[in-house]
């Protein structure tokens, strides 16, 4: 029994390392798709880049970590300077892309 | 200056620079390390146009461009290397615009003139979007010794709804245009954008009864 509830807390403790990570950036300036493409294929280049979502309406990137690695934000933020947008707002949230993607269409 | 004031202002500027006719398309450049391929196709007046961004902000390309005159008795071709930078940029909450210089070297032929004489095309374009609106004012020199094409465009368009990134958009954006030296009337093109992804079409017929058809791709 006592080693039952050793071996559970271990897996609960593992959790939230197995939860898919993603960064959420508010970005301003971006209106137009074709534009827009920049960031799309810059961020999709990024080794630790699994999914990338882009909506215009609600000026969001969300960028999905493969598993087990770190997305690191100033890189992200670089990226999408470099697309020619401004990153107003930078969130790491415990949620896939297509998660990110359902909340942000439910809400239009 | 408040953001909200600041916003109405670029606005303005944007919708004031149309109105006062100073042509083109979305920006003249792709994303840093990107190319754009860009085609402007009517009877009098023929582009082909490649850059490439070296920066966030600079590319360099070449182009070819055949202008004819209305009555068709005068035309040119003009070869040339260009230079595209992005001079200022406003990202906004809701909106981007931006002020371009755009500049190009080379070599005009034509069929009243024997031989080829150096021509320079320096110009500048400011654009306005959102997500629904679009307004643009190019103006741009075409001078070699003898000669001046100076052009002028303005553009206003909407989009009819707005769209998911990865779903096709149409527009209706209305042009007018003028060509110095090759058609003393002001061309007014009315034109169906259509833009999905990396792709960008426009189809239209002018009051000259000419089609036209322009397009760009990045990658």
């Amino acid at each position: 029994m006592k080693k039952s509830v050793i071996a559970l807390a271990l897996a609960l403790a593992t959790l939230p390392s197995l939860a898919v990570t993603s960064i959420k950036a508010t970005v301003n300036g971006m209106v137009c798709s074709f534009c827009a493409q920049g960031i799309e294929k810059r961020i999709s280049s990024m080794p630790a880049a699994k999914a990338v979502f882009v909506d215009l309406k609600k000026k969001t990137v969300a960028i999905e970590a493969k598993e087990g690695q770190t997305l690191d934000g100033n890189a992200i933020t670089a990226e999408i300077t470099d697309a020619g947008y401004d990153v107003v707002k930078l969130e790491t949230v415990q949620k896939s892309v297509e998660e990110i993607k359902s909340e942000v269409r439910a809400r239009k | 200056m408040s953001r909200r004031f600041r916003n109405k202002v670029l606005a303005c500027l944007g919708f004031l620079a149309c109105a006062l006719a100073l042509p083109a398309f979305c920006g003249p450049m792709g994303f840093k390390e990107s190319w754009m391929v860009m085609g402007d196709f009517s009877p009098h007046w023929q582009e082909a146009f490649v850059n490439y961004a070296l920066t966030p902000r600079d590319a360099l390309g070449a182009s070819t461009l055949y202008m004819r005159s209305d009555d068709e008795r005068k035309s040119r071709q003009l070869e040339d290397v260009t230079y595209t930078r992005l001079l200022k940029r406003w990202n906004l909450p809701q909106a981007q615009a931006n002020i371009w210089f755009l500049g190009g070297l080379g070599y005009v032929t034509g069929n009243d003139f024997v031989g080829y004489k150096p021509m320079a095309s320096p110009g500048v374009q400011v654009d306005y979007e959102t997500t629904r609106v679009y307004a643009s004012a190019t103006a741009r020199l075409y001078r070699a010794d003898g000669i001046n094409h100076d052009f002028t465009s303005a553009r206003l368009g909407f989009s009819f709804y707005e769209v998911d990134y990865d779903e096709t958009q149409p527009w209706l954006v209305f042009e007018a245009r003028r060509m110095t030296g090759l058609t003393n009337r002001t061309e007014v093109t009315p034109m169906l954008r259509l833009i999905h992804n990396r792709y960008f079409l426009e189809l239209g017929v002018s009051n000259s009864a000419q089609g036209r058809i322009n397009f760009m791709y990045i990658f």
